[in-house]
């Protein structure tokens, strides 16, 4: 019954002391959370520090929640600005960073494993296009793979992303179309045909909650 | 609709952002424009052909862990001002002969370092059958906690050849988080530093000392257990008030190792599942247990000369938040049978006052004080009395339940507007 509770009521009675209701949250949030940062990062020891990071954020930024915004948007506007903080470190290691589009030069290291142990019911076509798919995104200017990973798999709104990142709404679809556009050629140039994936879109995680 | 406009509406529409009625007006320009119909299809094959990256991965399984072990303690702390909830951690007490130590932090409070006070956790053991040694190593680990330099004090005060190894179970990245919590509740309640020993040192500023002086009639009038434990009352509670809000750090510390054999030797020869409070004025100094209870007497003395007024308190329930603040002491003093007893006195209190809410947290914090002392039984007919009389507050009895290690939380969902404080 308490995973009928919306987020943001899970968060209020958290407020009041209950941890159990956090415990909900952290559940409902981790995986959906950690995913979106081994897609932003493509490193699951990196997403994982960053996702936990962002959960102590909440934490500590709990008794000062009001709700605005919804508790989702908060979660991955930590997360999203954890990883340009991330990335800024990381500008002197890697050619890949979240402020500066398209870098010259060396492709992207991929250091994910596709996960450990493949889930037999995501399905083969699935999981042989996941790495080629983690790796298109890498790819891409980190300006329009958080866009794309933001409403692809967290599932926010094109509004809300605007608000999280600060340009307008027009921008980020604009980078969506773009980081659509170029990951359909990169997965075409790596033999993936769109008959490969069987699966119909589904929405991302969140739509219709809150 | 425009062909621009609607292929500006494209993307919302494959990712159902639009309401119906827009969505109708996309759809029916896409029966008569080719180009919007081969955008459309080539945004739905990149979307089926990404479609993979929606599929969850899942953490390690040790992700959780410090991210709840933050979680609860913000939670208590956002409650009480304490650290909640009772964590294991790694140690080792020799002359118990225990290797683990269960730390609980609603013990006595730390200071890391003289120059950077420091979050509260702390201590209690709650090594099976040994409430007595418990208490006393709740005071001599806490103590570890916080300076080399205290718990050498401490240990030699008893001439007890103590070797205590704690390794605090908390991440830095969990500590910081506590630290800016702890700072921000140090900000809204104006609580005053606090000493190495978890005794209050007196605020360098006097007005706290007067604010804390002129709630001392009141007091008397009401003639709670704090007062009674002040001892005599009247113009002598008054100055033996203004004396410990006055009393330097070195007091204070001074104060900490009798309490700490107190609590040994004390509960050893005194061990009633629901102790009434300490009355320290009226029996005469005679052996450690009395001279201990002297010392809780005196640190509660002090906790009352700062107890901060609660703001918005109704005059029904003047005395509650002294009461309150006299538990509190008295369970970072590692008195928990006493604290326990506070704490069931300010529900009541609470309870005329029609405060429900609070009521319903003090008779939490006595469930958690005397789970803490070991008093299980009494601690479950407390539990049971919380449930009892007030079944809405359920984080309430949430947290009373954790004490007593049983999660069946009742199924009522607590008001998301239910002010706590």
């Amino acid at each position: 019954m308490a995973q009928e509770r919306t987020d943001e009521e899970l968060l209020a009675a958290y407020q009041q002391g209950d941890p159990e209701a956090f415990e909900s949250l952290l559940r409902r949030y981790r995986a959906p959370l950690f995913t979106f940062l081994l897609r932003m990062l493509g490193d699951r020891e990196k997403a994982e520090d960053l996702a936990q990071e962002t959960f102590l954020r909440i934490v500590k930024g709990a008794s000062d929640w009001e709700h605005r915004a919804r508790f989702q948007t908060w979660l991955f506007t930590i997360a999203r600005n954890l990883c340009v903080d991330q990335s800024r470190r990381d500008r002197f290691r890697r050619a890949d960073s979240l402020d500066a589009e398209g870098r010259d030069g060396e492709p992207p290291m991929v250091e994910s494993v596709p996960g450990t142990g493949i889930d037999p019911e995501r399905g083969a076509a699935s999981a042989r296009i996941r790495p080629l798919l983690q790796e298109a995104l890498l790819s891409l200017p980190a300006e329009q793979r958080e866009v794309f990973i933001l409403r692809e798999q967290a599932g926010v709104p094109f509004r809300e992303i605007a608000e999280m990142i600060g340009v307008n709404e027009n921008t980020v679809k604009s980078r969506m179309r773009y980081a659509l556009e170029a990951l359909r050629k990169a997965l075409a140039a790596a033999g993936v045909t769109e008959e490969a994936v069987t699966e119909e879109p589904v929405p991302g995680i969140g739509l219709g909650r809150a | 609709m425009t062909h621009a406009e609607s292929h500006d509406l494209l993307l919302d529409l494959a990712y159902g952002e639009l309401d119906a009625v827009r969505a109708a007006e996309v759809e029916q320009h896409l029966s008569s424009c080719p180009e919007c119909r081969k955008e459309k299809a080539a945004l739905e094959d990149a979307r089926r052909m990404a479609a993979p990256i929606r599929e969850l991965e899942q953490p390690s399984p040790g992700f959780d862990e410090r991210i709840l072990r933050a979680a609860r303690a913000q939670a208590q702390l956002e409650h009480d001002g304490n650290v909640g909830q009772v964590i294991e951690v790694t140690g080792s007490v020799r002359p118990l002969g225990v290797d683990v130590a269960r730390i609980d932090a609603h013990g006595p409070v730390k200071a890391r370092s003289a120059e950077r006070p420091r979050p509260r956790w702390i201590v209690r053991t709650a090594v099976a059958g040994s409430v007595a040694a418990a208490a006393a190593l709740a005071l001599v680990v806490g103590n570890t906690l916080e300076t080399r330099r205290n718990a050498e004090k401490v240990a030699a005060a008893h001439s007890s050849d103590f070797e205590i190894r704690v390794q605090p179970a908390v991440p830095p990245v969990v500590d910081s988080a506590l630290r800016d919590a702890e700072a921000k509740q140090r900000q809204k309640d104006e609580i005053e530093p606090r000493g190495l020993g978890g005794v209050p040192v007196a605020a360098p500023g006097q007005e706290k000392t007067h604010d804390a002086v002129a709630q001392m009639p009141s007091l008397r009038k009401r003639g709670g257990p704090g007062a009674r434990m002040q001892g005599s009352g009247g113009d002598a509670a008054e100055s033996q008030a203004k004396a410990a809000a006055n009393a330097k750090k070195e007091r204070a510390v001074d104060t900490v190792a009798p309490a700490a054999s107190g609590a040994l030797e004390g509960k050893l020869s005194e061990p009633p599942p629901s102790a009434s409070p300490p009355r320290a004025a009226e029996s005469p100094p005679a052996g450690p247990a009395v001279a201990a209870r002297q010392d809780v007497a005196r640190s509660l003395a002090v906790a009352k000369a700062q107890a901060p007024m609660a703001p918005g308190v109704a005059e029904a329930s003047l005395g509650a938040p002294t009461v309150e603040a006299n538990a509190q002491q008295a369970r970072h003093a590692g008195n928990y049978l006493a604290a326990a007893s506070l704490y069931r006195e300010a529900a009541a209190m609470r309870q005329r006052g029609n405060d429900s809410s609070t009521a319903a947290w003090n008779l939490a914090h006595a469930v958690e004080c005397l789970s803490a002392a070991g008093q299980f039984d009494e601690a479950r007919k407390v539990r049971d009395e919380l449930v009892r009389s007030y079944p809405s507050e359920t984080t309430a009895i949430s947290a009373a339940a954790r004490a007593l290690r049983q999660v069946d939380v009742p199924a009522a969902r607590p008001a998301a507007s239910d002010p706590q404080r």
